[in-house]
């Protein structure tokens, strides 16, 4: 009898210790450190994935922004992916670091999203998603911004 | 915060919006001379009757006072479920904040 109530105590642990990390929501701050010092896409990418934006294909991906931006300071930027991912970041080429953000994606999640970004001057901005087969999907948009947002 | 969520078809509609200074490394220097001013929202994480449906984390460049759009399944969820969605900055200053879904 004893030994029974050891068994299921130990196999009720093993479940919650298992579900645990699926309700955990990861800081990609913490776990990729690298990523968010990076200056340019490549080393942003290369800190996130392991990859380069050379590695990625141009598919799947669509990257929403206005032409001319007037505002540098609030550039409005809709992005969305049509197959399964783990992650969807969002980087670009001008600011001082190049990863603005990183949604992770779970079995709740629709990687479509709609964020309002700095930038600096005239560039473009990149949207990558890691996909579920583990390559990498990438939409490119190259805008022009009338006035720098990183002046404050 | 404030939040709206609205359930339409099979998805949950948000939109969301952080008030927050979000100063960059580059603002902190010219404004206060020192880098380590700078202070912006590092993570965000919203969840459904304990389960996660929105998580990111943003770096210094989401505009001030950002307005995030995202959507989830609505699998399980119905009208007047709770959306709750917190914020954690770079000085560690956490807020959180709730929404019906309409």
């Amino acid at each position: 009898m004893q030994r029974r109530n050891f068994l299921t105590l130990g196999a009720v642990a093993a479940a919650s210790a298992a579900l645990a990390p699926a309700l955990q929501a990861t800081d990609f701050r913490q776990t990729k450190p690298d990523a968010w010092t990076a200056k340019s896409v490549d080393d942003a990418l290369k800190a996130l994935y392991g990859k380069t934006l050379a590695d990625a294909t141009e598919a799947h991906v669509t990257v929403k922004t206005p032409d001319v931006a007037s505002n540098g300071g609030a550039v409005p930027v809709d992005m969305s992916c049509d197959v399964e991912c783990k992650t969807f970041t969002l980087l670009q080429d001008v600011n001082p670091e190049s990863c603005v953000v990183v949604f992770e994606q779970n079995d709740m999640t629709v990687p479509k999203n709609s964020v309002k970004i700095k930038m600096k001057k005239s560039g473009s901005v990149y949207a990558v998603a890691e996909g579920k087969d583990g390559k990498l999907y990438f939409g490119k948009k190259t805008l022009e911004v009338a006035l720098g947002g990183c002046e404050g | 915060m404030r939040i709206k969520a609205k359930l339409k078809g099979d998805v949950v509609k948000v939109k969301a919006m952080a008030k927050h200074a979000m100063m960059t490394y580059d603002i902190a220097q010219k404004k206060t001379g020192s880098r380590d001013n700078a202070n912006f929202i590092t993570h965000w994480d919203g969840s459904v009757n304990g389960k996660v449906v929105f998580d990111a984390s943003t770096s210094q460049f989401l505009s001030k006072n950002p307005i995030v759009k995202y959507e989830f399944k609505a699998a399980g969820i119905k009208k007047g479920d709770k959306l709750v969605m917190n914020w954690v900055d770079l000085k560690g200053k956490k807020k959180s904040g709730k929404a019906k879904i309409k």
